[in-house]
């Protein structure tokens, strides 16, 4: 587990968000660099200077122009939506029958994942539970919430799911790297949001029915 | 009728009707907002500035964050606007008052009340609200926040609401049918336009946000339901209903400060503004836009339509794109003159075009899987409203505090003040936009003592000493310059719509004459006789 900084992935979930994120950064300030190049060079050339007293010309229409940055700022963003779309159809794809499912009920001020046919792991902000996963297999992750909205969020895998009272919503997580992340409550939920946190805890196929049989003598 | 006499006693601004006083009445009550939620503020960066500080506790801490949210935007950004319309429209199309003097006084008295409820809920057993400004159900229910701070944010905040749309309603009649002899539509300056679009905004948006107050508070005191899901209530209901007011909101936000960029740039460039019916068009596809987009707050509960709302939010930039373009093309050829006004118009293009490009990013559902409430999307909407609207509200204040009291404000205290909150600024929320991106949750009173978050947040607070320090600066400028009251004559800044055709300050009835009004720049007809009259 790392501190907060760069997201890693780990799920191939997040290597698709990932890609959105590096498409839309990219877009977002190449367009901004080039109005902002724009913004600095009218500044510093039109300023009021011995050369400059009086503004050249008073006209400020020119329908041309105005067309064509009304036009070209439509086509990048029906192009960007395109690829968005393309993108979170992917990520929000569910798998027909995931091997591992699991409830994760968000609380005041912890989660409980309860597994399909197997144990149920509860902790608070005291005693963060952790979500144990096998690597490589697609968990379908079902949230709710037993009191207010709370969030279910991983930073590393660049996702999350609001777990709201009264409806469930479900998601698919396909972990592709061993390791253990942070999870942390990512809606306001009143005094102890910020300690409301999890780990989740990646491993192999093996060591995961290994885990699963412990937990049920327990 | 005879006007009675003008009164200057403490008295008279209680009773004023004048539009000018109400709108200075207006302005004045929310820079002292302002400055509280400023205050709240630098709690909230002292208590950042180190992962284990104590200086609040989480009751505290939530307490001050959401008094902070609710009064920047109920009670400050907006309110300005509002007072800045209250003084500028008459002037502008010509008028001697606005249509409903009374109503605007009444809209304004509600409006200090409805502040003035919601800071008196600190005063109650369990202090203010806590629950943030969006009040998300069921956490503002009774069940969960029981205190009474929370029915005096929902009272104060249905207040404010009801005022908001009074106010409104004033703006649109007085620019409708006030206008001048000669003041065509298409000749009203671009400021009287952006408050028509936010007019209209207020007027979809607002009555949403009082029926769920409303609903809220029947919730908590009468059994209604409306939000528990036990009883077949729904707390998405609650984010469709707050969004739906919520999101034209933010827009309500913006658009009067893109008519206050659109005159000082225009003045300071000594051109007309570039592309003026493209501008007028772009204010109301920004207006009409901004009601279909509701749901991209709500991306991450997996229950609404994700694509549709996303769609409609990209949209959106190329309105905003349209007023950014006309902007440069207002400077482009201009002669422009570098006072503090146009120093703020500046740092306000500078911040805003990030805070935009942000927000296009933040349209992106999968992009909006990370930064949805994390501190991405506080650096995304502090460079909107922040970096755009607070920088514009002090463009307006320097622009136009010579037509209001008559003499200038320090023009060089005005550029260190500017220098201080644009480098502030940026030191403050440039580092929020990783903090986010690396997992940092908003409304947190503390977070990990590891990885990259303690030095981002570190620099985050020295960023907000130095807005303190502009802040300061601010002040100690209007102190400085009432002292010495350097006469600004009428049209210090060689502008060229109808409020620089009356003295500063503007006598009672606004205007003792009015020049011919044959465009949009009425006093560039007058100064040059000679050149063809423009449509």
């Amino acid at each position: 587990m790392h501190g907060p900084s760069w997201p890693l992935g780990g799920s191939t979930q997040a290597s698709a968000l990932a890609q959105d994120w590096v498409i839309f950064t990219c877009g977002a300030l190449g367009l901004a660099a080039l109005v902002w190049g724009l913004i600095i060079f009218a500044a510093i050339r039109f300023r009021q200077t011995k050369n400059n007293p009086e503004p050249r010309t008073q006209n400020a229409n020119n329908t041309a122009l105005e067309i064509a940055w009304t036009i070209a700022p439509l086509v990048i963003v029906i192009g960007l939506f395109a690829y968005t779309y393309h993108i979170e159809a992917g990520v929000e794809a569910l798998a027909a029958d995931a091997p591992v499912r699991v409830s994760v009920t968000g609380f005041r001020w912890g989660w409980t994942f309860a597994y399909g046919g197997g144990p149920a792991i509860t902790g608070n902000s005291l005693h963060p539970p952790e979500l144990v996963l096998p690597v490589g297999e697609t968990a379908a992750v079902t949230v709710t919430s037993s009191d207010v909205i709370h969030s279910f969020w991983i930073p590393d895998m660049l996702f999350k799911r609001d777990a709201v009272p009264g409806r469930t919503s479900t998601f698919d997580l396909t972990p592709n790297r061993l390791g253990t992340y942070i999870g942390r409550c990512g809606e306001f939920c009143g005094l102890n949001h910020a300690l409301m946190t999890f780990t989740v805890r990646v491993v192999s196929p093996e060591d995961y029915a290994r885990w699963r049989t412990y937990e049920a003598t327990q | 009728m005879i006007a009675p006499p003008e009164r200057h006693d403490v008295l008279s601004w209680f009773t004023s009707t004048d539009h000018k006083r109400v709108g200075i009445l207006y302005m004045g009550t929310s820079l002292l907002f302002l400055l509280v939620a400023g205050l709240l503020a630098m709690l909230i960066r002292t208590q950042l500035a180190r992962p284990d500080a104590t200086l609040l506790g989480p009751e505290a801490y939530n307490a001050v964050f959401t008094l902070h949210g609710t009064a920047m935007i109920f009670l400050v950004i907006a309110p300005f606007g509002f007072g800045l319309a209250n003084y500028l429209i008459p002037l502008q199309i010509g008028a001697p008052d606005m249509a409903f003097p009374r109503l605007n006084a009444t809209s304004f008295w509600i409006f200090l009340f409805g502040g003035l409820t919601v800071f008196a809920g600190a005063a109650t057993n369990d202090g203010a609200a806590a629950s943030g400004w969006t009040a998300y159900a069921p956490l503002s229910e009774i069940t969960v926040s029981a205190g009474t701070g929370q029915d005096m944010w929902i009272v104060g905040v249905a207040m404010v609401s009801v005022a908001s749309i009074a106010a409104c309603v004033n703006f649109v009649t007085t620019a409708f049918v006030l206008r001048a002899p000669g003041m065509t539509m298409w000749r009203l300056p671009i400021f009287t336009w952006e408050m028509i679009a936010t007019s209209l905004l207020v007027f979809m948006a607002f009555p949403s946000l009082t029926a769920t107050l409303l609903l809220l508070f029947v919730d908590r005191h009468f059994g209604g339901h409306a939000f528990d899901p036990a009883y077949g209530g729904s707390p998405i209901l609650y984010q469709h209903l707050f969004w739906f007011f919520g999101h034209p909101e933010v827009y309500v936000m913006i658009l009067p400060y893109f008519g206050v960029i659109s005159e000082v740039i225009a003045t300071f460039s000594g051109r007309p503004i570039f592309g003026y019916t493209g501008m007028v068009l772009a204010a109301f596809a920004i207006a009409g836009l901004s009601m279909g987009v509701w749901a991209h707050h709500m991306f991450t509960t997996g229950a609404v339509n994700d694509p549709f709302f996303s769609f409609v939010s990209f949209l959106i930039a190329v309105p905003t794109g349209i007023k950014f373009f006309n902007w440069i093309g207002t400077m482009w050829g201009g002669s422009i003159r570098y006072t503090t006004a146009m120093w703020y118009a500046l740092g306000f293009l500078m911040n805003f075009l990030l805070g935009g490009v942000t927000g296009v990013m933040v349209a992106s559902p999968p992009v909006d899987f990370q930064a949805r409430d994390s501190y991405f999307l506080v650096a995304h909407f502090h460079y909107t409203l922040g970096g755009g609207s607070f920088f514009a509200l002090f463009a307006a204040i320097y622009y136009w505090w010579p037509k209001v009291f008559g003499w200038f404000l320090d023009e060089r205290l005005g550029k260190i003040g500017f220098a201080l909150t644009f480098l502030g600024f940026n030191l403050t929320f440039m580092p929020m936009f990783f903090m986010g991106l690396f997992g940092m949750s908003r409304r947190v009173f503390t977070y990990p003592n590891t990885g990259a978050l303690p030095g981002l947040n570190l620099v985050a607070s020295i960023g907000a000493a130095f807005m303190l320090a502009g802040a300061i600066v601010f002040i100690a400028n209007v102190v400085v310059s009432a002292r010495r009251k350097v006469p600004a004559g009428d049209n210090p800044w060689h502008g060229y719509t109808l409020e620089w055709a009356t003295t500063s300050p503007p006598p009672e009835h606004n205007f003792d004459s009015l020049p011919p009004i044959r465009s949009s720049r009425p006093l560039w007809n007058v100064e040059h006789p000679e050149a063809p009259q423009p449509p």
